[in-house]
């Protein structure tokens, strides 16, 4: 079965598991793929995002797109962008 | 009341704005703004509130001015250096428009004090530094209510959105909480320079319209801001009906002092004060059990000044020298600000590291209780 490849944005305090991009290709329908590939590409990165019960960290929102996620296995549109967003907290 | 000559003059281009006119300008100078943090953020937020005749501006810092705070923070002049930041930025903001009532409150802000602060003011900016200090003050503006203009900073990208008391969702909601964020400032990660320029611009832009009844607010979405790509990007977000602070069955009711916001599993590592770390190195005799100091900032931070027998092995190259460190002793992290010491603690605990400890607050916390002649980059 053919999936995915689609663009992923990587939120600014998690760019040193992709050393340093800010966008990166990863493949999947659903997030749980997408983030999977991408952890197969950039080890430890998932965990910085999905707890050990496979939730979404609380200081982590995904979006496709505009749209946001609130499960890992929500479908992802053909060619819709993960947006991976993080709490910042410099002032 | 109506505007002094001098006051006509000075507004005359925000008199010109139907939008704004006398009786907003009058709005303005009645109105009551507090920014939390006078850093990157606070800065340019103030300068320009000032400017606009916000009729009184209250900011809370406790911090002294610094050298390295000069690349981004513009309320602030190579002659304030050691200064305590609300008073040089008084001074500052009374050059530029002696009409504005300046309120420095040169203390940190807690649960003590966060929600008669907030509640002395009309809207409030949050510039902090700290995610433990902006969930205290999302919780004080919620249960306050209080409008909130919240906005971050990481290297070169930034972040806002604002709350406004039952017309949409707050910062807990966005983000409920950072307990495993391992968030790290911008003393450890870098910030470019411009970047909280365009970020506390917006912040005052929002309180500007909040107070006028301009235009829509930053309500229910998130503002992202890519300053490589010079990209904004929105992404709504709705109120939880589980929110801990604004929900239908909230769980904080009062304010309270936030746990750390990398609060460790309880016991899982030991969380030193700088008096408690001096202690342990004035107790640690050649004969006794060792005790390793680890430095896990980078080798130029090591460079400009360290604790004496601390040996530098950056975080990002611990990981390899984890192996060397077991059964060596009591082993403690310290870094500049604590957060990068915490991670050390938690890497050497998911390598079998028993009981690691780490300098709670860093280097900064022993230049200002134990030695303030530590030179910090």
């Amino acid at each position: 079965m053919l999936v995915t490849a689609r663009t992923v944005r990587i939120a600014s305090p998690l760019r040193s598991y992709t050393a340093g991009a800010a966008v990166v290709r990863a493949a999947g329908d659903t997030a749980a793929q997408v983030l999977a590939d991408l952890e197969r590409h950039h080890p430890g990165i998932r965990f910085r995002m999905i707890d050990e019960q496979d939730r979404i960290r609380p200081h982590i929102r995904l979006y496709a797109g505009d749209r946001e996620l609130h499960g890992l296995e929500e479908a992802l549109g053909r060619d819709e962008v993960l947006h991976v967003i993080c709490a910042l907290s410099g002032g | 009341m109506t505007l002094a000559p001098r006051e006509l003059a000075r507004y005359s281009r925000h008199l010109l704005l139907g939008e704004v006119g006398l009786a907003g300008q009058e709005r303005l100078r009645s109105a009551r703004v507090l920014i939390v943090g006078a850093g990157g953020l606070g800065s340019p937020a103030a300068l320009y509130l000032a400017a606009c005749g916000v009729g009184t501006l209250g900011l809370v810092d406790f911090d002294r001015v610094e050298l390295s705070n000069l690349q981004r923070q513009v309320l602030f002049t190579t002659a304030d250096v050691g200064e305590p930041k609300t008073a040089a930025a008084c001074t500052r903001l009374a050059a530029l428009n002696p009409e504005v009532r300046l309120e420095p409150h040169a203390r940190e802000l807690r649960a003590a004090n966060a929600g008669e602060l907030v509640d002395a003011y009309d809207v409030v900016l949050d510039g902090s530094d700290r995610l433990d200090t902006r969930y205290l003050v999302n919780d004080a503006c919620v249960l306050r209510r209080r409008p909130l203009v919240s906005a971050a900073i990481h290297r070169f990208e930034g972040q806002a959105m604002t709350y406004v008391p039952g017309r949409g969702p707050c910062y807990r909601c966005l983000f409920p909480s950072a307990t495993d964020a391992g968030a790290e400032s911008c003393a450890e990660a870098g910030v470019l320079g411009v970047l909280p320029g365009v970020l506390g611009t917006l912040q005052a832009t929002e309180a500007i319209k909040l107070l006028l009844g301009l235009g829509t607010p930053l309500v229910g979405r998130l503002l992202s801001y890519d300053a490589l790509a010079l990209e904004f990007r929105e992404f709504p977000f709705a109120r939880r009906p589980d929110c801990a602070v604004c929900g239908e069955r909230p769980t904080i009711t009062a304010l309270a002092e936030p746990a750390p916001a990398c609060a460790p599993a309880a016991g899982a590592w030991r969380s030193l004060s700088a008096n408690e770390l001096a202690a342990l190195l004035a107790e640690a005799r050649p004969d006794g059990p060792p005790l390793v100091l680890i430095d896990v900032r980078e080798p130029h931070e090591y460079a400009a000044g360290h604790l004496p027998g601390a040996q530098s092995v950056p975080l990002a190259r611990l990981e390899r020298a984890l192996d060397s460190l077991a059964g060596a002793g009591t082993v403690v992290f310290v870094c500049r600000s604590g957060a990068r010491s915490e991670r050390a603690c938690a890497l050497a605990l998911e390598r079998g590291l028993r009981a690691p400890a780490h300098l709670a607050g860093g280097l900064l916390g022993w230049v200002r209780w134990i030695d303030p002649q530590l030179p910090l980059a």
